[in-house]
This record gives structure tokens, sequence and C-alpha cells, in this order.
């Protein structure tokens, strides 16, 4: 699985692809913190942790879109199938290596809270759950893609399917629904919303249960993508 | 030793492989003969557990490719039809990789067997079609498999690449048990030590390569016509 893990780690570090990808994530990333610290006057790393996930939105899913897509578009995944490796471990290889950029990106933006630093007094347990929430949140967004890259031939379909799911498990956490629907659905739904699970990590406090959703959550997208591999026919 | 007992495989409603049987010995070379779509790839992929049979027992080496398909895959090198490879990665790096799941580090003595020394820091997609499939077949050879499966290794190149890709499989050839398919009858006579021909899913001829040229054309041919 380690070499598996290399090949596919070495793809993104030896093409632009991935490099363009992480790097416009970390403009961002750090352009909006920035931006609310001298528009908004907030001086907190909160609202970078809030506004991450609608960053994944889209950088995630253009991370992963090719990862399975790809290799059954040109058929490659026949020669992964037929090597003395168990589609398990293709699946994990693939999982780690996409994580492995995500932390990457995630890493990029450790400028901000030590910039924060120098202003201001920071609550660094507040930072470390902040960015260990980051990194579940960047697993289930991840698991979730490969699914979707592994449901079909084309990268397109694969991003806009990833997409629109996490957007809608995503707005589920959101003040939009809780208007929209009532009560007792939305405090049903709501717990299925990464955005919902994320704010504990937010707010410093690493809750089991959220630990045990994104966990499970990823988990269970992996395991219906090696679902996927096994049924090849 | 492969061994194929009543296997057939069914996608949804066409019959790809109907109801066929036959047992591969070490040190054979077996041609497999067939116009398109009689089943020779998906038998193929039956073998290496890459496909499921709807019917029937396949064995590999006395593994069992649904039940145990890491370990046959252990002892099996295929080169697949139409040779899918990574384009963009450099054909040392591609062998590396394959030699490395293999568990293998024979990949310069293969590349250097398989004539590939001139090009091994080149990226794969500037490769000619003839490198590409030396390429493909080096990957097979990796780990020192004692069967090779080869899905039209010789498809798409011209005569004299053709030519080159024999020698290499008979070079190769001793102590491994091969299958190869192909739609070229004279590789067959080239190659060969016995012969299967397969049409619409079922094995219509399974013997001794015939003696002399042209002699498999002819019996090819009253075959599949009838």
């Amino acid at each position: 699985m380690k070499n598996l893990y290399k090949k596919e780690l070495n793809y993104y570090l030896d093409n632009p692809i991935g490099y363009i990808v992480v790097g416009l994530f970390a403009v961002f990333a750090n352009f909006l913190f920035v931006k609310d610290i001298f528009v908004v006057g907030s001086v907190s790393m909160r609202p970078f942790f809030n506004f991450l996930p609608w960053l994944f939105i889209v950088f995630i899913p253009a991370l992963t879109m090719r990862i399975l897509s790809e290799e059954k578009r040109v058929n490659t995944i026949e020669i992964l199938l037929t090597l003395p490796v168990s589609e398990t471990q293709i699946v994990l290889a693939k999982f780690f290596a996409l994580l492995t950029i995500a932390c990457i990106g995630l890493a990029l933006t450790v400028g901000l809270p030590i910039s924060l630093a120098l202003l201001t007094k920071v609550y660094l347990p507040e930072i470390i759950a902040g960015y260990i929430g980051g990194i579940f949140l960047a697993s289930f967004s991840i698991s979730l893609s490969m699914f979707f890259s592994s449901q079909t031939k084309n990268q397109v379909v694969a991003f806009l399917g990833s997409v629109l799911t996490i957007f809608f498990l995503l707005v589920l956490g959101t003040d939009f629904t809780a208007n929209i629907l009532p009560r007792t659905i939305h405090d049903f739904l709501i717990y299925f919303s990464p955005f919902n699970q994320l704010g504990n990590f937010i707010k410093g406090v690493i809750d089991l249960r959220s630990v045990f959703y994104f966990v499970s959550f990823t988990v269970m997208f992996l395991f219906l993508t090696v679902v996927d591999l096994e049924k090849r026919a | 030793m492969i061994l194929l007992s009543s296997v057939s495989k069914k996608f949804k409603n066409k019959t790809a492989v109907d109801n066929i049987s036959f047992q591969a010995k070490e040190g054979e070379i077996i041609g497999f003969l067939g116009p398109n779509g009689a089943g020779k790839t998906t038998t193929m992929r039956l073998i290496l557990g890459y496909l499921t049979p709807t019917e029937g027992k396949i064995s590999v080496n006395n593994f069992d490719p649904l039940e145990q398909r890491v370990d046959i895959l252990k002892e099996i090198g295929y080169l697949a039809e139409n040779n899918p490879l990574y384009s963009e990665m450099k054909v040392l790096e591609y062998l590396q990789f394959i030699a490395s799941v293999k568990n293998s580090n024979n990949y310069a003595e293969i590349s250097s067997e398989v004539g590939l020394d001139d090009v091994l820091k080149s990226k794969i997609d500037e490769l000619s079609r003839g490198y590409r499939q030396r390429v493909g077949l080096a990957a097979a050879l990796l780990g020192k498999p004692s069967i090779l499966i080869l899905d039209e290794p010789t498809s798409g190149l011209d005569p004299l690449e053709q030519e080159k890709i024999r020698k290499l499989i008979k070079k190769i050839s001793s102590e491994k048990t091969i299958i190869f398919s192909t739609h070229m009858l004279s590789e067959v006579e080239d190659i060969a030590s016995r012969l299967i021909i397969i049409d619409k899913g079922k094995i219509v001829f399974d013997g001794k390569k015939p003696k002399g040229r042209g002699m498999v054309e002819k019996l090819f041919k009253k075959l599949i016509r009838e």
C-alpha cells in the first residue's frame, strides 16, 4: 500500500494540478482571513474555520474528481486491479495521498494564527481543535468525492456530484434550513451536516460525537468506493 | 497450472463465455484464437479474478481467483488488451512502481531483456506503440511470474515490431505457462505449442497446433465458418 500511496502522492507533486489547486486554496484562505481582520476587525480564527467548509466544497472535489474516474476512463484501473493488491488497499492509498495534499493545503494557512499571535493573545487549544476539525472535514469530503469519482468515467460529473452533495449537507446546518423547515425536522437533519459538526471544533471542543460523525461517514464512503471496485462485473 | 471447469460468464442478456473447460500446464504456450467478441478477453479476465464467473470453477496454481485474488496475482504477469499505461510516468518510474507493488527488484534486468534501456528516462506518452508494448510486457514480467497472460500482445504493431515481440515471448517462455490471444494466425504458428479456438463463447478446438505452414489458418477458417 505504501508504494501505491507514493505513486498517487507523486502524481500531485509532479503535476501542475496539485500545485494549482493547493496554491489557490492557500491564496483564497489567506485572503479571506486577512480581509476579515482589516475590513471586519475580527481578530479570531473562528471566521477562517467557519469559512473552511465553503472552500473545501470546491477545492476537495477539484482535487479528487480524477482519482478513480480517470483510471476508469483510460482503463488503467485494470492495471491496478490485476496487481497483487486488494481493492481496500487501492482505495486507502488514494485516500491517504489526497488527505496528505489537503493537509499540505491546511499547513499553508498556519501563517494565519502565527500572524494573529503577533497582533493579539490567542487561545492555542481552540486553534489546534479547529485544525483537527479541518482535517476531519477534509477526510469526510475526500471520501465522499472519491465515491462520486468511482461512479463515473467523467471527471466533470464526479466534480459536480460531489459539490452538490457536500453543498446540500452543509446547507442542512445553516440558518437557511432552520428558517424554512419545521423545527423537529431541522433538529434531526442538522446532525447530518458537517458544518454543524465542525462547529464544536471551532469552539475549541473535541466532541467525541463529532469525531464519530466524521469517522463513520468517512469509513462509509470509503467502504462504498471499495464495494464499487469489487463489483466491477 | 490453470484449470477452468464448466465456466460461463454472462453480462446481462449476453453470454460472453459459455461452459468452457480447459487446463493449462506448466511450460505450455497456448495460442488463444477467435474472432472479435468471441470471449477471449473475458476468459483471460476470469482467470485473473478481474471478472467473476457466473457459473463454473477456476483454479490457478491451486488458488481460487474469487477467494485468493491477491495470491493469484503474485503468480501472474498480465498484458491487458490495448495495453493501458500511466502515460504521465517515465518508463523507469512505471517499472519501479510495478516492481515495488509486486515486491520485486528485477526491473533493471527485465528492462534490458525487453530492450527498454534507451527509453528508461522517457515519458510513456512520448513512446512509439512498439515501445509502449514493450513497457507493458516488461511490467508483466516483473516479479518473475510463473504464468503469463498476454491479450493481443502484438496488436497494432508494424511487422518488424511484431517480429521483435514474438521473439521476446519465445525467449521468456521457458518454465512459464503462457496464454496469449491474437487475431494473427501466423503468430500462433510461430509461438504456440497448443491452440484453443473460441467462437461465440464456446471452445470449438483445443489441441496441439497443426503442423505445416498455413494449417492453423485452414483449421481456423473451417471451424469459424461452420
